[in-house]
């Protein structure tokens, strides 16, 4: 058996998100960290949300945590009464060590699996994400790649070849997993249609351009418009990483 | 990351049956960790620290002081905001001592709760909501002046005088506003800030070089000890209003990433910035036109002296200035006073329910109510210098103790005392702080210290009635 990869899942906890349906099953091989968030306006202090909300917050966690369990995940959870949940799910990434965050929708289950490659970099932490989850259960998995302008079949070809060996190497049957490769379009827009058909998603962060910045995350996106469950990898923490 | 233990605790109940809400178990850079995982994200940062700071203060002492201050000084009105400059810095430093050993939310009640014992604690923590409130009034009034000075501007007379209706609109505003859930508030107050350093900072620079004789008429005509000595230290136990804002940044210090660099640079910083721009202010208004005619303008004097530098659109913008700054520092202080009354009521000082959040918008209704209606009465009365004063004793009372927590802790020396940042020249620096704090008051009107020592008697015996079991006093823990 592989190591558990860590998943980050995220929830608004007293605001009526849950973990849906699937959502279990599909981190059945995972060490999910739970993370309930409850985000406060200025005017209240957050310990004043604390005193009101902990009870009823941590009885829905308590559910939550029993079902992951249930499915076969470890779990840890944590409860953080915030102003800016961005900030708090950033921190707990960090401080826990995740190599996924999970943006939760209803799915399945989890048979077949899209994992988007982007490039070389990063696809050590991505193989050990899809191996860990999938690589013992039956779910296939296909890996899809939109070459960019002036790459050849022969480099993607490479490419995806290198990440099914690592894929093997990690214990996933070769059998299971399939290539794809799409050409001269938009690689969200692809990505969406292509995902159309399958369970889950898997990609990788994208790095912080002034694009995302202005526009979001393009993995948000896709969870927007992709009606499953989207896993998004988190890019090596950088060393020495001093903020402010 | 520092990971700081937490090591004070809370015993009793009051009289509702109440106890109250246990301490945390550790403080991190990021978050304020309780038992079993719960966690209360900080997210303000130096610059948010810097602007709540500021943005309390720069109002006050420029835009409602100069007038009121130059008639009872003369020029040396000047001498009475570096004083009272100075006691805010010499406070500042022991609160930002204790803050970095305590970087919870609740401020200098905090301290004093746990460092002095109950009794103190109730004195000063009712005595912090109610000096908010009186500040809060004081700044309303301001803005109604303002507001008032608008309208003659745009010629539209009245037939009675508005500063009070004015002042009680924008109190009643202010509250529905802050229990209606605004977003993004701090933004905003971020930014109001942003605008009035600019344009005060274009203001006073055109006038300084005025005042020096670079351009126009270079004159500083009068002796700077026009109306004598003694009224430098009344003047500057009048205006000392206008520094409550540093306070109000260790009334969120639990909210402040990375506590032990941002609290004091934030505290100290924001004392520094204001002063500053107090002492100049006063100096280029008194040398605009004389500290007597200044006098006669009364609350909205520095219109005046835009005015007379650059015409009408001068008087504008310091007009608009005006208000923005006036508004900005009493929507500050009505939180702080909301934070105030939810601290108490941590702590079973007041009912828990006062703590209450509202389902629908999730603001603390109970407590923004108990800070803005106060607020509307004291506006009522329409007494700007007895307000002020008030606010200014209360607060005083406060820091002077403050001052004295930091001296006893020091002594005392109990294991979770572990402050990072450690005020130079112990115990002088306090010392001196303590006593002229204390001083100060002495120099105050006797109707505003007799209406202050009511507020502390009161305080007491609600003290002894509610909550005579509950103790907050910092045990050493083993």
């Amino acid at each position: 058996m592989t190591d558990r990869p860590s998943i980050l899942v995220p929830i608004r906890v007293l605001e009526g998100e849950s973990i849906p349906e699937g959502v279990p099953e599909l981190l059945a091989n995972a060490h999910v960290v739970l993370l309930g968030y409850h985000v406060i306006p200025e005017q209240t202090a957050p310990g004043q949300a604390r005193m009101q909300f902990e009870e009823r917050a941590n009885q829905r966690l308590d559910e939550y945590e029993a079902m992951l369990a249930e499915a076969g995940a470890t779990t840890e959870r944590r409860l953080v009464f915030t102003r800016d949940g961005g900030k708090t799910i950033d921190r707990t990434i960090r401080e826990e060590d995740c190599l996924a965050v999970l943006v939760p929708n209803a799915t399945g289950p989890p048979e077949d699996v899209l994992v988007a490659v982007r490039g070389a970099v990063g696809v050590d932490r991505l193989a050990r994400v899809v191996a860990g989850l999938f690589g013992d259960t039956d779910a296939s998995v296909t890996l899809y790649h939109v070459a960019g302008e002036g790459e050849t079949d022969d480099d993607v070809r490479t490419l995806l070849d290198g990440v099914v060996a690592r894929l093997t190497d990690l214990g996933t049957d070769a059998s299971a997993i399939e290539t794809r490769i799409e050409h001269d379009r938009g690689a969200l827009d692809a990505i969406v249609d292509a995902a159309d058909p399958f369970d889950a998603v898997v990609m990788g962060e994208s790095d912080p351009s002034l694009a995302t910045f202005v526009f979001g995350m393009p993995a948000d996106k896709v969870a927007e418009r992709f009606l499953g469950p989207v896993l998004v990898v988190q890019r090596e923490p950088a060393t020495g990483d001093d903020e402010r | 990351m520092s990971d700081q233990r937490v090591g004070v605790g809370t015993s009793g109940r009051n009289v509702a049956g109440e106890a109250p809400a246990e301490e945390p178990d550790a403080v991190t850079d990021d978050a304020t960790v309780h038992d079993d995982d719960v966690e209360l994200e900080r997210t303000i940062g130096l610059v948010g620290g810097l602007a709540i700071g500021i943005g309390t203060m720069i109002g006050a002492g420029i835009f409602v002081f100069p007038g009121l201050a130059a008639a009872n000084a003369g020029p040396a009105a000047a001498l009475s905001f570096a004083i009272g400059g100075v006691i805010a810095l010499l406070v500042a430093l022991p609160t930002s001592e204790l803050a970095t050993a305590m970087p919870r939310s609740g401020g200098g009640y905090y301290f004093i709760s746990r460092g002095m014992g109950t009794a103190y604690g109730a004195i000063v923590g009712l005595g912090l909501w109610l000096g908010l409130v009186f500040a809060s009034a004081f700044y309303l009034v301001g803005l109604g002046h303002y507001a008032t000075a608008v309208l003659a501007e745009v010629g539209v007379a009245l037939s009675f005088d508005p500063v009070v209706a004015i002042g009680l609109l924008f109190g009643a505003g202010l509250t529905a506003l802050s229990i209606g859930g605004t977003e993004n508030t701090a933004k905003l107050q971020n930014g109001v800030v942003g605008v009035l350093l600019v344009v005060l900072t274009g203001f006073l620079s055109y006038g300084v070089l005025d005042a020096v004789g670079v351009f126009g008429g270079g004159a500083v005509p009068e002796t700077f000890f026009s109306r004598g000595h003694f009224p430098v230290l009344t003047t500057a136990a009048l205006v000392f209003t206008s520094y409550l804002g540093f306070a109000q940044v260790a009334t969120v210090a639990g909210e402040i990433k990375r506590p032990s660099r941002n609290l004091p640079l934030a505290m100290v910083g924001s004392v520094l910035v204001v002063a500053a721009f107090y002492v100049v202010t006063i100096f280029v208004a008194t040398s605009a036109f004389g500290a007597d005619r200044l006098g006669r303008f009364g609350e909205t004097a520095m219109v005046e002296v835009a005015r007379e530098f650059l015409g009408l659109p001068g008087a504008i913008a310091i007009l608009g200035a005006g208000l923005l700054a006036t508004f900005s520092s009493a929507n500050a202080s009505i939180l702080s006073a909301s934070r105030a009354v939810y601290a108490l009521s941590r702590d079973a000082l007041l009912p828990r329910r006062a703590s209450e959040i509202n389902l629908r918008y999730g603001t603390p209704h109970v407590a923004l109510l108990a800070a803005g209606g106060p607020i509307l009465v004291l506006v009522a009365t329409g007494q700007v210098e007895l307000l002020a004063e008030v606010a200014s004793f209360l607060h005083l009372i406060m820091y002077g103790l403050i001052c004295v927590v930091m001296i006893v802790l020091r002594r005392r020396d109990p294991t979770w005392y572990a402050p990072s940042y450690r005020v130079p020249g112990y115990p002088v620096v306090p010392g001196v702080g303590a006593l002229a704090s204390f001083g100060l008051i002495a120099f105050m009107q006797p109707a505003s210290i007799g209406v202050g020592v009511a507020v502390m008697i009161t305080s007491y015996l609600w003290y002894r009635y509610y909550a005579a079991d509950v103790t907050l006093k910092g045990a050493v823990r083993q």
